[in-house]
């Protein structure tokens, strides 16, 4: 029996919180999570430090609420939606008929790598469908820039603030949301001239250049998953894309940014790279572990060109 | 050029992919020069009439002498490797008949040249001879035994010269990009080097197979020091390939992201291990 405002709901129940002060979050979350605690529900927070902090000092002690660390599970959409989905399928193991949840992105994430933390909005409304979830994500409307402010609404079924909760009227599916074009910000270092640029390259030769330009800049795991990364992009853009199979990189002091373009339209599975292919299809695997090993992964249809930029390293440039 | 010439893989087993049979020659003379300057017995192996190999041999200084001693041997094909296709344990056994042989006469060792084209024509003389070049290099890791093993592209084509190279630690072909090959005794069932990924993870399939790698107490240890690069493809293969003998792949690389792609893709039958 699920309770609440999710009550007599089947699978997942999303809300936005966009709230404009810190007492107005607290007047939603506080009561949302001794609720859960009270129905005997698994009951988690994967707030940042000073939001997190906040409800946990408005909290009784001994709340029975779970607080998780916020950071690492929110490193990157991929991670996010396979940690969380662990976490949700040992909590319906255990017995659970609703959990609920509220958290957030980083605030670095409301920058230049929104664009894949708006698709992760998007895409958890498929993703963790299958589970009795009840969550809410916090934006604190003092620091989210205005356009993010309208992906939250477009992702996001529901809204609840201090004044109540109503449905988001700019709601959009996942499928059709996610198939929308967005080009992401130009990286600064993209003003430059790459310093490889390779034509039909194949993935070792991508991957040699790939470590041709590490020279200890950044940490040896880092540029390794990168390489990894770089390796399914560009197998997959020559096989599945159309040719030429363009590759260009630049290096920055703290970061390492590749460009994998091809001819073709890109994967047409909406939910790829977040989500490993349900069927096996074409790359969709590749592209997932591609997402999984990048700071940032950027996808960009144009009519006659698909792109992906991944980004090693630092990617919340400035300017 | 012999790619990815290390000392670990050094041992002396090379294969040697050529066009043309004049370059090979050249390169077969010089490979067995340097086999008589290290003190060893040399055996030119050949499709020609060995009389007239024997012949050319003898007008030069480095072999004139080497031949009359019996230090260099030219010897037929045919008695060589006799048979249509080559049995893999007795051929191995002739090739140690005749290293002990060279030892006890009171060289270092024995060092061969074969080109063997005519011996992989097939895709069943190809199979068996892939599974002997296996098992001849097992030997060579530890008995002083080394070859030079010559196949000709243009009658054989890419691939089936792919099929070979790679089970070599050593070879001069262009695009096979991993090998896999013998390890110490002890150190672990093979060895793995180069890269393996999605163009090439059909090959390295046929090569585990024709190498028949035996499991020691339930694990498949490939030694991959010089592994630089390995993807989710090859990694289900080599898992694929251990649990069909029962048997958990333990892959031990310095390269951490192969760790990660197994934890990532739930890989249970691969264990990947931090290895120098």
């Amino acid at each position: 029996m699920r309770t609440g405002a999710a009550a007599g709901h089947e699978g997942y129940y999303h809300e936005a919180v966009p709230y404009h002060s810190d007492d107005e979050l607290l007047a939603v979350v506080v009561p949302f999570l001794l609720g859960g605690v009270e129905a005997g529900e698994p009951t988690v927070v994967s707030l940042g430090e000073r939001t997190g902090g906040l409800v946990r000092a408005a909290l009784p002690a001994d709340s029975g609420v779970t607080f998780l660390p916020g950071g690492d599970l929110y490193a990157r959409p991929a991670v996010a939606i396979r940690s969380y989905q662990r976490m949700l399928a040992g909590y319906v193991a255990d017995g659970a008929t609703q959990i609920r949840i509220i958290g957030e992105v980083p605030r670095a994430a409301l920058g230049p790598t929104w664009d894949w933390w708006a698709r992760y909005e998007s895409a958890i409304n498929h993703a963790y469908d299958t589970f009795p979830l009840w969550s809410m994500c916090a934006y604190d409307t003092r620091i989210t820039p205005a356009p993010v402010l309208d992906d939250v609404l477009r992702t996001h079924p529901r809204v609840v603030t201090a004044d109540g909760r109503r449905p988001s009227e700019a709601y959009t599916e996942p499928k059709a949301y996610l198939s929308e074009d967005r080009a992401p910000l130009p990286d600064p270092l993209q003003r430059a001239a790459p310093v490889v640029e390779l034509v039909d390259p194949s993935p070792t030769r991508a991957r040699q250049a790939v470590d041709g330009v590490a020279d200890g800049r950044l940490p040896a795991d880092d540029v390794e998953d990168l390489v990894v990364a770089v390796s399914e992009a560009v197998t997959n853009a020559l096989r599945h894309g159309r040719p030429p199979v363009r590759f260009r990189l630049w290096v920055g002091a703290d970061r390492i940014v590749v460009e994998v373009a091809d001819g073709g339209g890109g994967p047409a599975d909406p939910f790829a790279g977040l989500l490993p292919a349900a069927d096996g299809g074409a790359g969709g695997l590749g592209l997932w572990i591609t997402y999984q090993s990048c700071n940032h992964v950027a996808l960009h249809r144009a009519p006659d060109a698909f792109t992906l930029r991944l980004t090693a390293g630092n990617p919340h440039f400035t300017g | 050029m012999i790619s990815d010439l290390d000392t670990a893989a050094s041992y002396g087993h090379v294969c040697w992919s050529y066009d043309d049979p004049a370059a090979f020659d050249r390169r077969a003379r010089q490979f067995l020069a340097e086999g008589l300057a290290a003190g060893e017995r040399v055996r030119y192996v050949t499709a020609e009439q060995p009389e007239r190999v024997t012949e050319r041999l003898r007008g030069l200084a480095e072999f004139s002498d080497a031949l009359r001693r019996g230090a260099a041997q030219v010897v037929s094909l045919d008695s060589t490797y006799p048979g249509d296709s080559v049995d893999p344990t007795a051929q191995v056994r002739r090739y140690a008949a005749a290293t002990e042989e060279a030892l006890a006469d009171g060289y270092t060792g024995l060092r061969v040249v074969a080109d063997v084209t005519s011996l992989v024509r097939t895709p069943d003389q190809l199979a068996a001879f892939a599974r002997y070049e296996h098992s001849i290099d097992r030997y060579m890791r530890v008995r002083p035994l080394s070859a030079m093993c010559g196949y000709q592209r243009t009658a054989l084509g890419e691939r089936t010269v792919a099929e070979l190279a790679c089970l070599h630690p050593e070879s001069n072909v262009d695009g096979v990009l991993f090998r896999l090959y013998a390890c110490p005794p002890g150190d672990g069932a093979a060895a793995l080097a180069g890269e393996l990924d999605t163009f090439n993870h059909e090959l390295f399939a046929t090569a585990l197979e024709r190498a028949d790698l035996c499991p020691v107490d339930g694990e498949l240890v490939m030694r991959a020091g010089d592994l630089r690069f390995i993807d989710h493809h090859c990694l289900t293969r080599l898992r694929d390939y251990a649990g069909g003998r029962d048997a958990t792949a333990v892959l031990r690389t310095p390269r951490t992201a192969a760790a990660r792609l197994v934890e990532l893709l739930g890989l249970s039958g691969v264990r990947v291990e931090a290895a120098r």
